[in-house]
């Protein structure tokens, strides 16, 4: 995958350079630091409560059982109808969240890359810098501003505001990217005859693809767990998100922690399939589109 | 309807000349003065009392509620709770759905809209919502945070006449924690009081007589250490949490027993104007807790973090031998106990057969626990999403209130705000089905309410708590901790 | 197109404009109309942040320069000037908590980016399952902070905690230890967490940017007879100096907003050892209802976090300034 061949393994065919073995054992240890604990959140998360609060711990679980699992997921149950319901929301807020970013952020950063407007300078570094702000301080006028828009507890005010947490970023790959499509293909189409906008359309939008994916990506794992503004914007126990559902789930009976395990594995599952799968998108739209120098 | 049934009208009406704030020169005893707070005389209000007078009377639900809004009253309700959790008895959930039953039976066209809230999370959402015109119209609230919204001026006014009912009804103290500025703002639902639990069987491990409670405060902590020395398991469930409401539950009896609290919130006639935290009676309260946490090591070392939830683990395992719960945690253990398998079941079962309740323990000043419980509360109708339907409103707390409901509410947890509750057959029923509700119930005339102001709520929630961790963590000497929270305190009665 | 693709995409398109966008002298305002149709394509863009942003600024500019009443009634608020700012500023607890961010932010930034240069650099190299090593090493910045707070939660519990007992079985300490509520280990054992969820992402930009150091310099290098560790320092390092600078401030700025694993771990406990400058504004606003004294507290780390932005754009401009190579 990538163009440059590393030198120094060449080097290595002749004997065990030291940096080699280094980076090996760093990378060892780098995946037991990565991979432990959430190996352990699985044990805990099939242990019965009693078997997880024991001192000294169990480093294997002596009776596993998926009761915790069962009950989250089974809809029989009113746990279970509960967490599916929050995966549910979880998924509607995260999907929108994500399309609608697409389809605000690539006309933007085509605009902020291909166009000389007035300002676009200004714009673009204004669009980056609210990254910059921290998130709980806008909770308050935010939440009355989402009452005056008649908004409150429902997922619209969440769609919203996750839109401007993702679109510095996508708005900034993207522009990346399209800087990085020579104007002359676009060119070509509209000597063709094509407007703008067609040649927007058909000859530049393919080619960003993978930009396009990693937006979408982005856009999904930051609403999917997103905290603080589901827990302040949402009431309704039937329109929780994970994120906040599981928090009020296990803050009333905080101490079965193999349910809060089993929850957040669950949680955590859609996400890292999508990732993973993904990532290769990912990474490219990141080497392409951010790496300038 | 006199609830005074073997009191004399002398003692009511010489209580009822010391709640208006006159001067309780001519009370005698510490007794009668602690239970100048709720009108019920301690030495009369004992456990045969109780079961005396249980299921001597029958009450008309119906007719009550009819009488004040006609059963045909079309509208709708909208209603925020903190009801049944994932860890509430089955029984609980069941009264629950039962309730909302009735009442649907009882009034077919009002439309009921209801949200069960968690208790930590309750107030930031109402408070937001009162903020942002999105109020529920009737609210049951705990206790200790119907005033904040009272003094902003977010509640309707309406008491226990709006439905029908007298104000002797009820508790004086749980009156007072309606009342703010002269003006009734709520109805109590349910009152309850806290004990302490301990395991007979570690207790008789570690040497102790399994059969009787710790007596004193003292005695807590040396009973904790002994506990801790023979068998190795942590002795007192302390809880020392900033945010949480079980923090100031479990601490504040222990400031007062000392003669202490946060203001003069357990004198006889308090002002809320003087600074109690950093007295004598104080500093040795929070000396005895240091004394737990950081000399003995007998308490959990968690208690920073912890919320008494997590001491229910780690007590139905048999690993911790004392705490201070509600009436409900034996009906808890039984369900834990009821889900555990194998040799854990054992334990367990153990635990649950050595499960004793007693008095919460004395101090050098008195006997004294938080007089707990819950109003129910309306919103000015310009702040309710959608509109007050006062009928609904009047409907709904009427049937909540009243003697029958607020029984049944209060089932495993609680008491019925209702005194009249106190003589339904179902209290009886109550007293024989529940173990330990007797020694419960015998505790509510030594309850004490937190100071009825709107900076309560912070004052226990984090000044109280924040003392007590800076003491813990020995970030400062308990001396340093308790001036360091008048200092707060005082702020926080001065201006904001 | 002669050139590599790289030197040549990365040229401003300037060479043959279409005719509407050729720069023509005018004011500005004559400009903004000639151009008003490129406007409607981050119009929704920009209406969206503007929405979601300038209210709230303002408001809570306006709110900062007011006090809650004892009632807490925000109607009844009490105009104080400047007053919230002076006692923020003069407050222990602020500088309790600074001190404390700027430990949190610092050392997660410096672990998390070593790290995930370490990382990058093991892996620029043709691994054997270097793609699934790369994506488990991804894990953790993937899942959600609310789940990553009570796994590690659950591994440092002073009573059940697997790390304790860790400890113990390894024979360092005699019982289990408390990490999470004590005071000075309390730090070190959230910015552990931070830097597991924060490194893979300095991992991937490293990574990337390792990608466009010229093949040619370092064979070159090579057989001038530089060893691994010159090359590495005299042709690596330099063409590695935006992608760090730009890792580095991204994760500075990400840190110094991470608010879910400190809030959700500790609460900013205990007795105020964990807390930084994002959970001590949540608590003034929400635990205490201090909107004036937050409001206040929050336009002090708005200007914190403009001078990061200003140096963060500024390293950006430059980086694009600078020509390629």
């Amino acid at each position: 995958m990538s163009p440059t061949t590393p030198a120094a393994a060449r080097v290595g065919r002749r004997r065990i350079e030291p940096w080699a073995l280094g980076g090996a054992v760093l990378l060892a240890l780098l995946l037991l630091f990565s991979v432990l604990p959430m190996a352990w959140m699985l044990a805990t998360s099939v242990k019965t409560q009693f078997a997880a609060v024991q001192y000294p711990p169990e480093w294997f679980p002596r009776h596993p059982t998926l009761e915790q699992y069962y009950r989250l997921l089974s809809p029989a149950n009113e746990v279970g109808r509960e967490f599916l319901g929050y995966l549910l929301n979880s998924l509607w807020v995260s999907t929108a969240t994500t399309v609608l970013g697409v389809v605000v952020g690539v006309p933007a950063a085509y605009a902020f890359s291909r166009f000389r407007f007035p300002g676009r300078h200004l714009l673009f570094y204004a669009v980056l810098v609210r990254n910059m702000f921290p998130a709980v301080v806008f909770l308050m006028p935010l939440f009355i501003m989402m009452r005056w828009m008649g908004l409150v507890n429902t997922h619209a005010s969440l769609i919203l505001t996750y839109l401007t947490f993702g679109l510095p970023l996508s708005i900034w790959l993207l522009k990346g990217f399209y800087d990085n499509i020579p104007v002359q293909l676009e060119q070509a189409a509209r000597i063709d005859g094509a407007s703008r906008f067609k040649a927007f359309l058909l000859v530049v939008m393919p080619l960003s693809a993978p930009g396009i994916i990693a937006t979408a990506i982005y856009s999904f794992i930051t609403a999917w767990n997103e905290y603080v503004y589901a827990l302040t914007f949402l009431n309704d126990k039937s329109r929780l998100t994970l994120p906040v559902g599981l928090q009020r789930f296990f803050t009333e009976f905080a101490s079965n922690w193999p349910g809060l395990m089993a929850a957040s594995f669950i949680m955590s599952v859609p996400v890292v399939v999508l990732f993973l799968v993904l990532q290769k998108w990912f990474v490219k739209a990141l080497t392409e589109g951010a790496v300038k120098s | 309807m006199s609830h005074s049934g073997g009191h004399s009208e002398m003692d009511r009406r010489t209580f009822l000349a010391g709640a208006a704030g006159a001067a309780v020169a001519g009370l005698a005893g510490q007794a009668l003065a602690q239970g100048s707070k709720t009108g019920i005389d301690a030495a009369t209000w004992t456990p045969q009392h109780i079961a005396s007078i249980a299921g001597t009377a029958e009450y008309d639900t119906a007719a009550e509620c009819a009488k004040i809004v006609p059963l045909n009253h079309s509208g709708r309700l909208t209603y925020w709770y903190f009801g049944p959790t994932q860890a509430s008895p089955q029984i609980e959930h069941e009264l629950d759905a039962q309730f909302w039953d009735a009442f649907g039976k009882l009034y077919p066209n009002i439309k009921v809209t209801k949200q069960n809230l968690s208790y930590n999370e309750m107030l930031d959402k109402l408070r937001t919502a009162a903020l942002g015109k999105a109020a529920p119209m009737v609210a049951r609230l705990p206790i200790l945070w119907g005033v904040e919204f009272a003094a902003k001026g977010q509640l309707r006014e309406f008491g226990p006449p709006d439905v029908g009912y007298t104000a002797d009804e009820f508790w004086p103290g749980a009156l007072k924690s309606v009342t703010w500025k002269g003006k009734t703002y709520g109805v109590p639902t349910n009152n309850e009081t806290m004990a302490l639990i301990w395991n007979a069987g570690l207790f008789r491990d570690a040497g102790l007589d399994p059969e009787s409670p710790p007596a004193t405060w003292d005695d807590v902590v040396a009973y904790s250490r002994r506990i801790k020395e023979k068998t190795g398991k942590n002795g007192y469930g302390m809880v020392a949490r900033v945010n949480a409401g079980n923090t100031p539950f479990r601490f504040m009896p222990q400031l007062w027993a000392y003669g202490g609290g946060a203001l003069d919130e357990a004198e006889a006639a308090p002002t809320y104007k003087t600074i109690y935290v950093n007295n004598t009676g104080s500093r040795a309260a929070l000396q005895a807790s240091y004394d737990m946490y950081v000399r003995d090591k007998s308490v959990p070392i968690s208690a920073l973090t912890n919320t008494q939830v997590e001491n229910q683990d780690p007590f139905i395992a048999g690993n911790l031998g004392m705490m201070i719960a509600h009436p409900a945690e034996y009906a808890v253990m039984v369900e834990r106990a009821r889900k555990a398998t194998g040799d854990d079941r054992k334990t367990a079962d153990a635990v649950v057969s050595n499960m004793r309740y007693g008095l919460m323990p004395k101090g050098t000043a008195r006997r004294a626990v938080v007089f707990g419980g819950s109003n129910a509360h309306v919103f000015r109708p310009d702040l309710v999403d959608g509109g007050l339907d006062l009928g609904a409103a009047k409907a709904i707390i009427a049937f909540a209130t009243g003697p029958e409901w607020s029984t049944k509410m209060a089932w495993v947890g609680s008491n019925p705000g209702n005194l009249r509750g106190f003589r339904t057959k179902w209290m009886k029923q109550r007293l024989e089905q529940i173990k330990f509700l007797n020694v419960t119930t015998s505790m509510l005339p030594y309850g004490i309410p937190f100071p009825v102001l709107p900076q309560s709520a912070e004052i226990m929630n984090i000044v109280i708590p924040n003392m007590m961790q800076n003491a813990l963590t020995k970030k400062m000497t308990v001396a340093e901790a308790t001036d360091d929270a008048a200092k707060k305190i005082k702020d926080l009665l001065g201006d904001l | 197109m002669a050139t590599s693709d790289a030197v040549a995409a990365r040229e401003r398109p300037v060479a043959t404009p279409p005719a509407a966008s050729r720069p023509r002298p005018g004011g500005v305002l004559a400009r903004v109309i000639r151009h008003r149709a490129d406007y409607l394509y981050v119009l929704p863009a920009l209406g969206v942040m503007a929405l979601v942003i300038a209210y709230p600024v303002y408001f809570t500019v306006y709110l900062s320069f007011f006090n809650t009443p004892p009632n807490l009634a925000l109607e009844d608020k009490i105009f104080v000037g400047l007053g919230n700012y002076g006692r923020i500023l003069a407050a222990e607890s602020f500088h309790e908590a600074t001190r404390n961010t700027l430990v949190w932010t610092v050392f997660s930034t410096l672990f998390a980016f070593v790290l995930g240069f370490g990382a990058a650099l093991a892996l620029d190299r043709e691994l054997f399952g270097r793609g699934v090593l790369r994506g488990t090493l991804l894990v953790p910045y993937v899942i959600s902070a609310v789940a990553a707070a009570y796994v590690w939660r659950w591994l440092y519990h002073s009573d059940f905690g697997v790390i304790g007992a860790l400890l113990v079985a390894l024979g360092l300490t005699d019982g289990p230890i408390n990490i999470l509520d004590h005071r000075s280990r309390v730090m070190p054992a959230l910015i552990v967490v931070n830097v597991w969820k924060e490194f893979p992402f300095a991992m991937i930009m490293m990574m990337a940017g390792l990608q466009t150091v010229p093949d040619q310099l370092l064979r070159a290098a090579q057989v001038d007879g530089a060893s691994a560790w010159q090359r590495f320092w005299h042709v690596t390092v330099p063409h590695l100096k935006g992608v760090s600078l730009v890792t580095v401030l991204l994760l500075l700025v990400t840190n110094l907003n991470s608010f879910t694993i400190p809030w959700i771990m500790t609460g900013g406990g205990p007795a105020g050892a964990s807390e930084i400058w994002i959970t001590h504004v949540y608590q003034l606003a929400f635990g205490r209802i201090r909107f004036g004294l937050a409001s206040a507290y929050s336009v002090i780390l708005f200007v914190v976090m403009m001078a990061m932005g200003w140096i963060y754009v500024r390293a950006l401009t430059r980086g694009e300034d600078r020509s390629p190579g």
